[in-house]
């Protein structure tokens, strides 16, 4: 027996359970995110008789509590200036190796390309790290910090302008050339505005990498004032275990920035990653 | 003029290949990072200990990243099939959905590791009560059974939006008359899926493979945040770390898990890749 397009009743089971697969993906997705925010407007009493009903009138003491408690304020100064300044280094590196890289302007480009993609693949060796962090006193201050962060994110760039750049004719780099202009200005008036939404990409990438980094603030940083959000948070819940309302609303409050980032940039981050499991010509990687 | 293309190269010997090859130099050292400690080569100790009967947690760990990478690799993929499969179109509440699915990228592991700590806190979380009602109790992730199961559940909710982005990339980039023409043959959409949709998507599937085997055996930054290694879920990248930061500070022989890690994801990722890489070809030529 097989089923007919064309058939009422199963037409209509496959349209519940279509929109019971939606549903379920939505509960799925959203009850852990939704809980998280409902018991951060709970008051400690509230939580504790009645978990899983909100609160009547919600209240915010949570959020002043934790803003105080947590020291979250510098905290997120610190992450939003790790981030920024590392991705921005970063973007700015990945322009300056992928374009001689991709072009073969130097020797062993093919090489290098290749050291990159194995770059990605492989642990982080986070152990000599720490040595070196030590070695080149980038250990526990800001600035050595970032250095230390300014590598993650330059092997993904490299690859992914590396692929675009191939794809702007060769032509065009030599007549502008032959018109004088210079190397630098060639890249910042040509490729940069060509390759602006790859940018964009790799910027992101790599800023939600340091971002979100709980490792690196564990390994190369001693001084709480240094702390950024992700470490912060962590160390606000190993001695508030038992106050989860309290720490519900330390997690909002960090949440928000990289919340309203995404929901500015959502729509290139979605396409870029759509577009990583299309493949144009199939014997490269 | 290749003064960017010099610093972009310094930076990555400095923070990509020096630690390569310093973790090589460290895992035949007695090296602690301790100040005032003598430090001395003392072969290939380290790699015989992890082997022999004086680090047992060594063992276990192989099992557990077996495990973890299994369970990770498996449900993720399967999953993200069959979520880009309900997800794909373009409807307002499909575009919706996907930008809750791919959400807790963006929020990051600490962020999510908290979220789920909070649902599965023994005594208040909401999973408990659910439980109790049951008449079961556990410690959830404090729990030696339960940890690693809710570990892989946390990374695959983590991770599951990248991966159904990719096979929605994928689905969308089969040409719409090889449909035509299968629906005029009448196939069934069982075969039609296992026929067309499935080898067709071949490159995103390659994609989303090895982007799950390769994290979760290399990445242990939610693994951290859950349950620090403990409860049997200490995988080799967590081991590495702990026999490195904890309370051992045994820098050695955590570089020497971390080259045992390397070897393995080396011996692991590359027949993967090449076994998915033929079956590309196979397909598509």
């Amino acid at each position: 027996m097989t089923l007919h397009d064309d058939n009422g009743l199963f037409r209509n089971a496959r349209r519940v359970y279509r929109a019971s697969g939606a549903a379920l993906i939505f509960v799925l997705f959203f009850i852990p995110i939704a809980y998280a925010v409902m018991i951060s407007l709970e008051s400690g009493t509230h939580f504790l008789n009645h978990p899983l009903v909100p609160q009547a009138v919600p209240t915010f003491q949570n959020f002043s509590a934790a803003w105080s408690q947590g020291d979250l304020g510098p905290e997120l100064l610190n992450t939003i200036l790790y981030s920024f300044v590392a991705a921005g280094i970063s973007t700015a590196l990945s322009v300056l190796l992928a374009f001689p890289i991709s072009r073969a302007l130097i020797k062993g480009s093919s090489a290098l390309y290749r050291s990159f993609v194995i770059g990605i693949c492989l642990p982080l060796p986070i152990i000599p790290l720490f040595v070196e962090s030590r070695m080149l006193h980038l250990f526990d201050n800001r600035l050595g910090y970032i250095i230390l962060h300014v590598e993650v994110g330059i092997p993904l760039g490299v690859l992914l302008l590396g692929a675009f750049i191939g794809s702007i004719p060769k032509e065009l780099d030599e007549a502008a050339w032959l018109d004088g202009a210079g190397y630098l200005k060639y890249l910042a008036k040509i490729i940069v505005p060509l390759a602006w939404p790859s940018i964009i990409i790799i910027f992101l990438y790599s800023m939600l990498g340091v971002w979100n980094d709980i490792i690196g603030p564990i390994v190369f940083l001693a001084t709480p004032s240094l702390f950024p959000v992700t470490r912060g948070v962590y160390n606000f819940y190993g001695t508030n275990q038992s106050e989860a309302p309290l720490l519900a609303a330390a997690v909002v409050i960090v949440s928000l920035p990289v919340v309203a980032l995404f929901v500015m940039s959502q729509r290139q981050l979605l396409r870029s990653a759509m577009g990583s499991g299309v493949r144009a010509r199939p014997n490269e990687l | 003029m290749w003064l960017g293309l010099f610093i972009g190269l310094a930076v990555y010997a400095l923070f990509g290949i020096a630690p390569a090859v310093g973790n090589a130099l460290i895992s035949v050292s007695n090296y602690s990072g301790l100040i005032g400690s003598h430090t001395s080569f003392i072969g290939f100790h380290n790699y015989l200990a992890l082997f022999t009967t004086q680090r047992p947690g060594f063992i276990s760990s192989l099992t557990e990243t077996l495990f973890f990478v299994v369970g990770v690799t498996v449900v993720q993929n399967a999953l993200g099939m069959l979520m880009a499969h309900r997800l794909q179109g373009d409807t307002r509440g499909a575009s919706l959905l996907r930008i809750l699915v791919f959400l807790p990228i963006v929020l990051g592991v600490t962020v999510v590791g908290l979220i789920w700590l909070f649902l599965f806190d023994p005594s208040t979380g909401p999973a408990a009560d659910a439980l109790r009602s049951l008449g079961v109790q556990s410690a959830f992730f404090g729990s030696n059974s339960w940890a690693m199961p809710l570990v892989i559940i946390v990374q695959v909710w983590q991770n599951l939006g990248f991966t159904m982005v990719v096979f929605i990339g994928g689905l969308r980039a089969i040409p719409r008359d090889v449909y035509e023409a299968a629906s005029l043959d009448g196939i069934s959409r069982f075969r039609r899926f296992t026929r067309i949709t499935w080898p067709l998507m071949a490159p995103s599937v390659t994609v989303n493979v090895l982007f799950a085997v390769i994290g979760s055996l290399t990445t242990y930054n939610l693994i951290y945040v859950l349950t620090t290694g403990l409860y049997n879920t200490n995988t080799l990248g967590m081991f590495s770390f702990n026999s490195a930061f904890g309370s051992s500070a045994d820098l050695g022989l955590g570089a020497a898990v971390t080259t045992v890690l390397l070897i393995l994801t080396i011996l692991v990722a590359l027949p993967v890749a090449s076994l998915l890489r033929a079956r590309e070809r196979r397909i598509l030529q």
